[in-house]
């Protein structure tokens, strides 16, 4: 009743007995009235009739009387009827009205009340003032005696003692009715209450339970309709609690693999935690992830990456005891919680064992499928004393064990934290990182190798931290891709880009393209929507950008990137594979996607050209190229052999300090200024200091 | 009569029933003979037979314990049932009215007479009301005059009708009524039934007319002298000491306590003694209304 505090509350037990206590009351009051009215009705008639017997009695007996003048005789006559009750006077008129007799009861109070204002005792006087008295009953009879008219004899009776008595016997029957009618609802809500109210409360109580979770059932005492309403409820209830057993399964548990899911370790944990702290003891998890899931789901199928799944959780509690809890978080992350553990030496090996058993080859719907996984460990209390700080720690060292290469497990240590924070802190830097103004453009210049004429520049992202200087790309660019910052920072990049190309185009100087590299992030928000409002903005020819894509985002869904590609193709802009040879390097990306220009990575660069296996991986990527009609950059030019070795090769393109350290857009400015007009063959230097390079995307 | 109206309005009376049975027992014995087991006391019916009862039932028991003799109270329904009582003397000890005794003083002697209101004697008298105009009995020829009682009646007819003779009217100059009784005869003239009412001197002040009436209203138009009051007689057969000793017995109520209780039960000042002689003027009265045929 919150909210209806001022509305009287008053239970069913109340209203009922209220209303059958009011129909009780009323019944009983109308059929008091109506008897004690009959009752009255009838007595008045005894009244008369009594009236009328004395009446005519002194009729009869009068005569003599009055023939023989014995006054005194109609004197006692009329003082006898006078002296019955009820009777106000007794008066014996002469045929002319002359009073021959009368006895008047001066003590009645309707006689009182008038013959107070005069003490008159005129009879006739008395009798007009009596007359027509509603309480008053005026009887006359005449004497007669041989057809001979002697007179009349008048008798009037008072309906006061009956009306008194009216009221006495109606207050006698009300307090009677009340006391009945308190009695009756007394017995009446007794009995509701024990057939009704008792089993609506039991009800009541039940669903409250059945409310909190608890399996209630009622007894089923009756047949009638609260026994119906019973059986319902009990079947009701049953419902719930197989609906709730379902709901707590599927709250609690993994659907696919039939383990307790996240929620349910959570809780596991919890539990353990309070458990440990009483005893004393440790206890380890272990948090486990399947390295490069995606990859089966995507080379084999989702069914096949759920029979991985099913079957890793099975594995993994085969190994186990009973009570430990194999508890599987979302997606290819196991949770393990192994109570009492002694040490990180039991904590290490059971590690060993579940990374070898995940490690076992398993046939799934016909083909043998390797999984490998990364273990992060944490031991109670030593790495934390909460569910969330365990968890985090665990995933930590899950991280990091993912980082230090595939099948290996480590345990949580306080450096994770460390980095931990310090990622935290610059996530938290990285936020108001582009407001504050802290990227900065840097380009480093691409040359046609073969002329040494300056083509373009890649566009390279510099990160200048007040604190911390300058920050690598590969520190920030990671986090702000998994933070989803990347997109604002792409966007801004890009439209840097766009307005320095416009700038330097109107200047003059303008490159012939600008490639920019494009995350698979911020590929996946529209990007081609986004590209073409700018090209449209600073009038940018769609052929003035090239668009760096690495292999990673050939990864996501191919339709998607595939679509894409196709609205970046029909903008006009070049599009540029990345880092080729590092990832994947799968040919089919070559074939499903058509791209302009391939770029060998500098590590392929950096071994030429004395290092075989790098020289017979560039001639390949270059004979692939030309196969393909693509164009080819190569990244990492340092020195003059490495870019002779891939002038004679054929490798149109090259960019790397050899050639031109990325310079900021002043600097860059000033090198396209510094270029002749329509030659584009700058001096390349010989002695360079090295610096860092950052790059965008 | 009033004894059924009593029993029809549900008012009995313990003692007044009782009083009715003894004298509905006495009727039923018919009043017979003077026991010689006991003596027969005989009231005339001027009363109902139940007042009558219950006022001369004390003097019945005092007499017995006096006499040492049962007497036994017989209470007649009429007068005329009395009357035949005494004509056929049945009654040892009898009360009746003056004009009775003379009629039966040949078989009985009276030895005492009532005292009534304090007073021994009497006087018949002619009420009329005050606004009537009535000054003179002159006036009442051809007038109703209500008398009280009936032709029988001493006081009640007799005496006034001798006033009445005595002022030159005759019986046919007015209009004769009979009230029951005297005290009627006057409320009859107060009702306005009536334009005189003959009754006794006394009467108005009886408390039972003063409750029926207002006897301011009424003036007496005409008194007789004084007769000695109604006398009590017993046979002449009786023995002379058994005669003194009743005598004796009446008077002597006064006397004492217990007698004073029978007396004030009979509604009687006091019994005095009388003779014969002192009812001649009653006997002058009687021949010359009713004519010497009505003496013995």
């Amino acid at each position: 009743m919150q909210g209806q505090g001022r509305v009287m509350r008053l239970g069913l037990g109340a209203k009922f007995t209220l209303t059958v206590l009011t129909i009780l009351a009323c019944t009983m009051a109308a059929n008091a009235l109506y008897s004690l009215y009959t009752s009255t009705r009838f007595h008045e008639k005894q009244l008369v009739e009594r009236g009328r017997a004395l009446g005519r009695l002194i009729s009869l007996v009068s005569p003599e009387a009055i023939l023989s003048f014995d006054f005194l005789l109609l004197n006692e006559y009329t003082r006898q009827v006078s002296a019955q009750p009820d009777v106000v006077y007794g008066v014996i008129l002469s045929p002319d009205g002359a009073p021959l007799s009368a006895y008047i009861d001066r003590g009645d109070p309707l006689v009182r009340e008038r013959t107070q204002e005069t003490a008159s005792d005129d009879v006739l006087w008395l009798l007009r003032k009596l007359d027509g008295d509603p309480v008053l009953i005026r009887l006359e009879f005449p004497i007669v005696h041989n057809d001979a008219h002697l007179g009349r004899f008048l008798v009037g009776i008072s309906k006061t003692t009956l009306n008194n008595e009216f009221r006495r016997q109606l207050e006698v029957q009300l307090m009677a009715l009340t006391a009945l009618v308190l009695f009756l609802s007394m017995a009446i809500f007794l009995a509701f209450r024990h057939s009704v109210l008792f089993p609506i409360k039991a009800l009541i109580s039940a669903s409250r339970d059945v409310g909190r979770g608890q399996h209630a059932m009622v007894e089923v005492k009756t047949e009638d309709e609260l026994g119906q309403l019973a059986i319902a409820f009990n079947a009701m209830a049953e419902e719930v609690r197989q609906e709730q057993a379902k709901l707590h399964r599927q709250a609690n548990f993994d659907t696919l693999t039939g383990l307790p899911n996240r929620l349910m370790a959570l809780d596991r944990i919890n539990h353990a935690i309070s458990r440990a702290s009483r005893s004393s003891e440790k206890f380890a998890l272990f948090f486990i992830d399947l390295d490069n899931f995606k990859s089966v789901n995507d080379s084999l199928g989702h069914a096949v990456g759920d029979e991985l799944l099913v079957a890793t959780g099975a594995r993994v509690q085969a190994i186990l005891r009973d009570a430990d809890t194999v508890a599987r978080l979302g997606g290819d992350e196991f949770l393990v919680l192994v109570p009492d553990v002694v040490n990180e030496l039991q904590a290490e090996e059971i590690a060993e064992r579940l990374v070898r058993a995940i490690s076992q080859p398993h046939t799934l719907s016909g083909r043998k499928v390797v999984a490998r996984c990364s273990v992060g460990i944490v031991l109670f209390p030593e790495n934390g004393n909460t569910v969330a700080s365990l968890m985090a720690n665990a995933d930590n060292a899950m991280y990091q064990a993912k980082a230090t290469g595939q099948g290996s497990a480590i345990f949580f240590t306080e450096d994770m934290n460390t980095r931990l924070r310090e990622r935290m802190q610059m996530e938290q830097d990285l936020n108001q990182a582009l407001e504050l103004g802290q990227f900065e453009l840097y380009f480093q210049p691409i040359f046609d190798t073969a002329s040494g004429r300056h083509r373009g520049a890649e566009v390279l992202l510099r990160w200048q931290h007040p604190e911390r200087g300058s920050i690598s790309p590969a520190v920030f660019i990671t986090l702000a891709e998994a933070t989803g910052q990347i997109v604002g920072i792409g966007d801004w990049v890009l439209e840097q880009t766009c307005r320095y190309w416009a700038q330097w185009h109107r200047a003059g100087l303008g490159p012939e393209f600008l490639a920019i590299n494009i995350s698979r992030v911020q590929f996946r928000k529209r990007f081609s929507r986004r590209l073409s409002e700018l090209i449209a903005i600073y009038e940018v020819p769609p052929s003035a950008l090239e668009l760096e894509i690495t292999e990673s985002v050939l990864l996501d869904d191919h339709n998607h990137v595939a679509e894409e590609l196709n609205s970046l193709r029909a903008i006009g802009v070049t599009l540029s594979l990345d880092d080729f040879g590092t990832g994947y390097s799968s040919l089919s990306y070559l074939k499903r996607f058509r791209f302009d220009v391939l770029k060998i990575d500098r590590s392929f660069v950096a071994g030429l050209p004395t290092n075989g296996e790098d020289v017979s991986l560039v001639n390949a990527i270059l004979a692939m190229a030309k196969g393909l009609g693509l164009a080819v950059v190569a990244e990492g030019v340092e020195h003059r052999e490495q870019l002779d070795f891939l002038t004679e090769q054929g490798c149109a393109l090259a960019q790397g300090f050899f050639l031109a350290r990325p310079m900021d857009r002043q600097a860059y400015a000033a090198f396209l200024e510094n270029i002749p007009v329509g030659e584009g063959v700058v001096q390349l230097p010989r002695n360079r200091n090295k610096q860092r390079i950052v790059r965008a995307g | 009569m009033l004894k059924r109206l009593r029993s029809l309005l549900s008012f009995p009376s313990p003692s007044r029933g009782l009083a009715g049975l003894a004298v509905a027992l006495a009727l039923v014995a018919g009043a017979a003979h003077g026991s010689e087991k006991g003596l027969v006391l005989g009231v005339f019916p001027r009363l109902h037979a139940s007042e009558t009862t219950t006022r001369y039932t004390p003097m019945a028991e005092h007499l017995s314990e006096r006499l040492g003799i049962k007497v036994t109270l017989v209470v007649s329904r009429d007068f005329d049932a009395f009357w035949q009582g005494v004509e056929e003397q049945r009654f040892d000890i009898v009360l009746y009215n003056q004009l009775h005794y003379i009629r039966s003083s040949r078989t009985y002697q009276v030895v005492a007479h009532n005292k009534e209101f304090g007073k021994s004697t009497l006087a018949g008298a002619l009420y009329v009301r005050k606004d009537s105009n009535i000054t003179s009995l002159a006036q009442l020829r051809g007038r109703t005059v209500l008398f009280g009682g009936g032709e029988d009646a001493m006081i009640g007819y007799i005496a006034p009708m001798y006033l009445l003779l005595k002022a030159g009217l005759t019986r046919n100059d007015i209009t004769a009524r009979f009230a029951v009784n005297p005290l009627n005869s006057v409320i009859g003239v107060a009702r306005k039934l009536a334009d005189a009412a003959g009754s006794g001197d006394a009467v108005v002040e009886q408390p039972a007319l003063r409750k029926a009436i207002n006897t301011d209203e009424l003036v007496v138009l005409a008194v007789t002298e004084q007769l000695l009051h109604l006398p009590w007689a017993v046979r002449r057969n009786m023995p002379s000491k058994l005669r003194e000793t009743i005598q004796n017995a009446l008077v002597d109520l006064e006397n004492s306590e217990s007698g004073r209780r029978v007396l004030k039960s009979a509604v009687l000042s006091g019994i005095g003694r009388a003779e014969d002689k002192d009812y001649n003027p009653h006997r002058i009265m009687v021949r010359a209304v009713a004519g010497s045929a009505a003496l013995p």
